[in-house]
C-alpha cells in the first residue's frame, strides 16, 4: 500500500497529494469499503511528513464522505458506490486532460491522437 | 487550536561591534514546525541559541507561555557538551535524577545498540545526537530546538531520529523549530519557514503555500521587467529566473513555462545574492 511519494516540488499543497493517494488507493482496489486507513502517526513515519498535515487530509477526506473517523478506532474507508463512481469519473478526467496537455504541449495533432487512441484500445481489448 | 507558546520581541544580540540579531519580532505557536533557513552567518543559530536561553539577547526578549518551564524545552546541537566522561548508563542515571525521570524510554537507544558502559565522549555524531535527543525527550519537551544537525547524521539514524520527531509532534503537539539549509528528507516536516538574513526574518511563509508563491522561469532572452525576478542564475547556455512574488495571473500577461520547485531551490533562490544586496540598507 501507498507507492506513490509525496512531491514537495509540485504545486499541490502536500495534504491534497496525500488525499490523492488515498483516492487513488481506494480506486485501484488497494484500499476496499470497510478498511482501516493507517493511524495518523503511522502514515506519517511512513511518508515522514508532519502528522498535521496527514490529519489534515484525514479530515478532508471524511468532510467528502469518503472516509469515516470512529473515534477511538481508527479511520475507515467508507464509500458508496456512486460515490466512488463519480470520484473515478472525476480523476479519470483529469489524468486524461493531463495526458492531453503533454502530447499537445509536443505538437500531437487531434487527428493523430484519435488515431492513436483507437488503436491502443484495439490493443487493450485484445489483450484482456 | 493556534496557541502562542513563545513571543520574540525586538530580540537583538550585538558580538563585538557586529549586530549579530537586529531587532526581530516573531510569534511561535503550539505544535507547529518551523524551519529557519539562511546564508551562513546569517544569525540562524544564535537565534535559536536566544530561543533555548543559552545566550541573552542585548535588547529585547523571548516570552514563553507560563506552562513551559525551563525543562520543558529541549535544544539539540553539536556544540552541546553532554557529560563527556560518563558511561552511556550513568549519562542517563544522572539526567533522570536531576530533571525526577522515572520513565525513561530506552527504545532509541536499544535501536542503536549502545553500549551502556561506553564513555559518552566516543560516540559518533550520530550517536550522540540520538542519545542527546532521547535524554530530551524522557523530558516531554513542549519545545525542541534543533541546531544544523541533521546533515552529520547517515541516513539510517536520520530516519530514526525523523520518526522520532514525527512521534512527537503527534503524541505531545511540541513545537520543533529546526535551522537548516539542507533538506531532502526534512523537506515535508516544517509547516512554515523563516528565512533569516543580516539578522533579520525577510521572509515567513506557510510552507503549504510556498510552492505557489515561487516559480523558475528557463529562457534563451531576457524576461520582461514586470514579472517579479529575485534571482537570476546564467549559464552561456540558457538563464534561469526565480519568480517571487508569483501570481496566476501572471501565466496569461506573460505566458511561459513557470516550474515548479521544491523547497531546496526555493531556499537557494532566496539565499542568491541579488536577494540579499537588495536587503542590505
Amino acid at each position: 500500500m501507498f507507492r506513490l511519494n509525496i512531491d514537495f516540488s509540485s504545486p499541490l499543497p502536500i495534504y491534497q497529494q496525500v488525499i490523492h493517494l488515498i483516492k487513488m488507493e481506494i480506486l485501484s482496489g488497494r484500499l476496499k469499503d470497510g478498511d482501516r486507513l493507517p493511524p495518523i502517526r503511522e502514515l506519517a513515519k511512513i511518508l515522514k511528513l508532519n502528522p498535521n498535515t496527514v490529519a489534515k487530509a484525514y479530515y478532508t477526506l471524511e468532510a467528502e464522505g469518503i472516509i469515516e473517523s470512529k473515534r477511538g478506532s481508527g479511520n475507515w474507508v467508507h464509500t458508496k458506490k456512486a460515490k466512488l463512481d463519480s470520484l473515478r469519473k472525476g480523476m479519470i478526467e483529469d489524468e486524461f486532460r493531463t495526458f492531453l496537455e503533454s502530447a499537445f504541449s509536443l505538437g500531437a495533432k487531434k487527428e493523430d491522437l484519435k488515431k492513436l487512441m483507437a488503436r491502443y484500445l484495439n490493443d487493450e481489448q485484445t489483450n484482456r | 487550536m493556534n496557541k502562542q507558546i513563545a513571543e520574540v520581541e525586538k530580540l537583538t544580540v550585538r558580538i563585538g561591534k557586529k549586530t549579530v540579531l537586529n531587532d526581530i519580532q516573531v510569534q511561535l505557536q503550539k505544535g507547529e514546525s518551523v524551519v529557519i533557513t539562511g546564508r551562513n552567518g546569517s544569525g540562524k543559530s544564535t537565534f535559536l541559541r536566544c530561543l533555548a536561553e543559552v545566550i541573552l539577547p542585548d535588547q529585547g526578549s523571548v516570552e514563553y507561555s507560563p506552562e513551559i518551564s525551563r525543562e520543558k524545552i529541549g535544544f539539540i546541537s553539536d556544540q552541546i557538551s553532554l557529560f563527556e566522561n560518563f558511561t552511556v548508563k550513568q549519562g542517563i542515571d544522572f539526567h533522570s535524577s536531576v530533571f525526577r525521570i522515572t520513565d525513561f524510554d530506552p527504545t532509541l537507544i536499544n535501536e542503536l545498540k549502545l553500549n551502556l558502559n561506553q564513555k559518552i565522549k566516543t560516540l559518533s555524531a550520530g550517536e550522540r545526537t540520538l542519545y542527546h535527543l532521547s535524554l530530551i525527550l524522557s523530558q516531554k519537551p513542549q519545545i525542541l530546538l534543533v541546531d544544523e544537525i541533521i546533515h552529520v547524521i547517515d541516513p539510517f539514524l536520520r530516519e530514526k531520529f525523523l520518526e522520532a520527531i514525527i512521534d512527537l509532534i503527534s503524541q505531545l503537539q511540541t513545537t520543533v523549530i529546526m535551522v537548516n539549509h539542507t533538506f531532502s528528507e526534512i523537506e515535508k516536516i516544517p509547516e512554515r519557514v523563516l528565512l533569516m538574513e543580516n539578522g533579520q526574518f525577510i521572509m515567513d511563509e506557510k510552507s503549504e503555500i510556498l510552492g505557489t508563491k515561487i516559480k523558475k522561469i528557463v529562457s534563451e532572452k531576457e524576461i520582461p521587467k514586470e514579472i517579479p525576478c529575485i534571482f537570476k542564475k546564467e549559464s552561456s547556455f540558457f538563464k534561469e529566473y526565480f519568480i517571487y512574488p508569483f501570481k496566476e495571473e501572471l501565466r496569461t500577461k506573460f505566458p511561459h513555462d513557470y516550474k515548479d520547485l521544491s523547497l531546496t531551490e526555493i531556499i537557494k533562490a532566496f539565499i542568491g545574492d541579488q536577494y540579499a544586496k537588495k536587503r542590505i540598507p
